[in-house]
């Protein structure tokens, strides 16, 4: 196995006397997808947000190519090439779908000029792998440039023929991939996805499960926060539980989601001989679910953002 | 003035679907006509300079002024959404200090003017490092604070500043370091310096500082996790904002003469950049220069017609545009022309209120 791009040890951060995450460990292998699961409040989003210096850690690391980039600001993070999705969409409303992604292409990832988006096959990891955090700052491309770029960028994630639309004038399904397509634009090493698949219909997720596959087989890193289990089981490659902060378990897909442990966070005990439960998409939602378990759900903080 | 949205070229035009190639990049007429429109508008300035009596020449002086000022808010408070309430702090303390190197160091006004926009954008640089991490109604609050703190600063050291008294900057005898330039010499003044302004937000809203400005606007932690370094961008557009504001109080505090600090730091100017910048449209390039002309046109007229209820008047005016153009003239023209639906009710129910 190669080295990890992203890795972080012992993450942790409170929330006044919450415990948002604590302790947590894990490794981002290239063409690697970990898949993220635990209840509502388990430290997912913080998670995120530790990775990608929007918030900073009370204690722990993380190491992006083996450099210590603990505290460091989102925007060096993102210019290091580690890009990321927001569970709430944050288009900049104030410009095309197109224009949306230019920003990223204009402030992102720096790479000689001419090289493309989206990380095509190969384009990742091999040439810039092992420079890291401390890599220069190469020249700026054209605005030319990454106009084209961006372009490449939406049609790769289907949006191209919406390209002059207004981000409010889109459906939830394609404000979710304008997100996807932002971080792409800043063709990362990197990709963390905090929830892509929320609110899109079924026959929306396939398609947005072979897009994030094909990432994967350009060499992408990827973390996916997810409820969606079936989706996690078809993609993933390492699945990570978070509960209450802490790391329940961590491994295959198959094997963490028959986890009996597993199965009582997300259900509770009740459901503990019920095989079949895990495949309820989103049974941690439901405020009349069983008050027998070891820590109803109903009674968890909301996630901290 | 020229009426053409000149904002457009920044953002392309939403919800055209037409060629592909001009979805991401506008034709070169869209890109060059802005820059002719506004060689145009400072030519058509100086003839309209040859066709008006002294007092007309003033007032349309002043009319230019609050262009630029209108200009210089835009860039803080219109592309990056900082709403800064202390902007006549920069104006103020950039009249200042070039009324006192020119009092005291007989420096020349062409000297002094580019000195106190470097002044005065170090220091807007300063303040702005640690007030820029507040938002929304307390970066508002605190520059107020600013302002008035540069007004006492300057009314408590007579000294260098004539204090309350004000300070008159030699302008005649043989000791001027600048002879002053005359009615016609600051129309000029205000006429180029309108014109540059113009062309620095031009360059902004085209360049990759006017997409970092706007994403900043739009949501701070998004544009950070695009690569944008908030901090940095947040206070180059204040020291710039700041910088050029205070060009434009040199200008004023010379064609004064005489300045006080009630009158330079007076937060009416503030109240009027903003509302000049909210009824033009904030963070377009024409909005401002149309807000601007607008209600110091508007302001002009109700004083000479009506000396008595002028302030009561224009008051009513601005009410009356706010709510009927909640989102400037500018983005009123654009939407009305992009959704064919030209009734201003049709744009109060788009944003409503």
């Amino acid at each position: 196995m190669t080295a990890p791009i992203l890795a972080a040890r012992g993450l942790s951060r409170r929330f006044g006397g919450l415990r948002a995450t604590h302790s947590v460990d894990l490794d981002l292998y290239p063409g690697q997808i970990l898949g993220v699961i635990g209840p509502n409040g388990a430290g997912k989003s913080t998670l995120i947000n530790l990775l990608t210096g929007h918030l900073r850690p009370h204690a722990g690391t993380v190491l992006l190519d083996g450099h210590d980039v603990t505290g460091k600001r989102p925007w060096h993070i993102a210019q290091a090439g580690v890009a990321r999705t927001f569970q709430i969409v944050k288009p900049f409303r104030g410009m095309t779908v197109a224009d949306n992604v230019v920003v990223a292409g204009l402030y992102g990832a720096r790479g000689p000029a001419g090289t493309t988006t989206g990380a095509p096959a190969g384009a990742v990891g091999g040439r810039r792998s092992g420079t890291g955090a401390a890599r220069p700052r190469a020249g700026r491309r054209t605005l030319a440039a990454v106009r084209r770029d961006a372009l490449e960028t939406l049609e790769r994630v289907g949006l191209a023929d919406k390209a002059h639309l207004a981000p409010a004038e889109l459906s939830v399904a394609d404000a979710r991939r304008l997100e996807l397509a932002k971080a792409l634009g800043l063709r990362p090493r990197v990709l963390l996805l905090d929830e892509v698949l929320a609110g899109l219909r079924p026959g929306e997720i396939g398609p947005a499960l072979e897009l994030i596959g094909s990432l994967r087989r350009d060499g992408l890193a990827l973390l996916m926060v997810e409820h969606v289990m079936s989706a996690i089981s078809a993609v993933c490659d390492q699945v990570l539980v978070l509960h209450q902060g802490e790391v329940l378990t961590t491994g295959e897909p198959t094997a963490v989601l028959s986890d009996q442990r597993v199965i009582a966070v997300y259900l509770g005990t009740r459901f503990n001989q019920s095989g079949s439960a895990r495949r309820t998409p989103r049974g941690d939602s439901d405020p009349s679910s069983e008050q027998s378990g070891p820590a109803p759900l109903a009674e968890r903080e909301e996630e901290p953002r | 003035m020229p009426t053409v949205d000149t904002a457009a070229p920044a953002t392309g035009s939403p919800a055209r679907p037409s060629e592909p190639g001009s979805v991401l990049r506008p034709p070169r007429w869209r890109r060059t006509t802005p820059w002719l429109l506004l060689v145009l508008a400072v030519v058509a300035g100086f003839g309209l300079q040859t066709q008006l009596y002294t007092g007309q020449e003033r007032t349309a002086s002043t009319i230019l002024m609050f262009v630029s000022l209108a200009v210089a808010w835009n860039l803080i408070g219109g592309y990056a959404g900082y709403a800064c309430f202390g902007q006549v702090g920069f104006f103020g303390l950039g009249g200042y200090t070039t009324a006192v190197l020119m009092t005291h160091a007989r420096l020349s006004f062409w000297l002094a003017l580019p000195a106190s926009a470097v002044l005065v954008g170090v220091f807007a640089a300063l303040i702005g490092a640690p007030l820029l991490r507040l938002r929304g109604h307390y970066f508002a609050v605190a520059m107020l604070g600013v302002a008035e703190g540069l007004r006492e600063v300057v009314t408590n050291v007579p000294g260098l500043t004539g204090g309350g008294a004000g300070i008159t900057v030699p302008t005649v005898d043989a000791g001027a370091p600048t002879r002053w330039l005359g009615n016609d010499g600051f129309y000029v003044l205000f006429l180029l310096l309108a014109g540059v302004l113009v062309g620095v937000g031009l360059l902004v809203s085209t360049s990759r500082a006017g997409y970092a400005l706007r994403a900043i606007n739009q949501d701070e932690d998004a544009a950070a996790a695009m690569g944008i370094n908030t901090t940095v961008a947040k206070t180059m557009a204040l020291a710039v904002s700041a910088a050029l504001t205070g060009a434009v109080g040199a200008a004023y505090a010379f064609q004064q003469v005489t300045i006080y600090p009630e009158r330079l730091f007076d937060v009416d100017i503030t109240v009027l950049m903003v509302v000049m910048v909210m009824l033009g449209g904030a963070g377009t390039v024409i909005g401002p220069v149309i807000g601007a002309v607008a209600v110091a046109f508007a302001s002009e007229w109700l004083r000479q017609h009506y000396p008595l209820v002028h302030t009561f008047l224009l008051g009513g005016l601005i009410i009356a545009a706010v709510i009927l153009l909640p989102q400037g003239f500018t983005t009123y023209v654009h939407d009305a022309v992009r959704t064919r639906r030209f009734s201003p009710l049709a744009n109060l129910r788009r944003y409503r209120l």
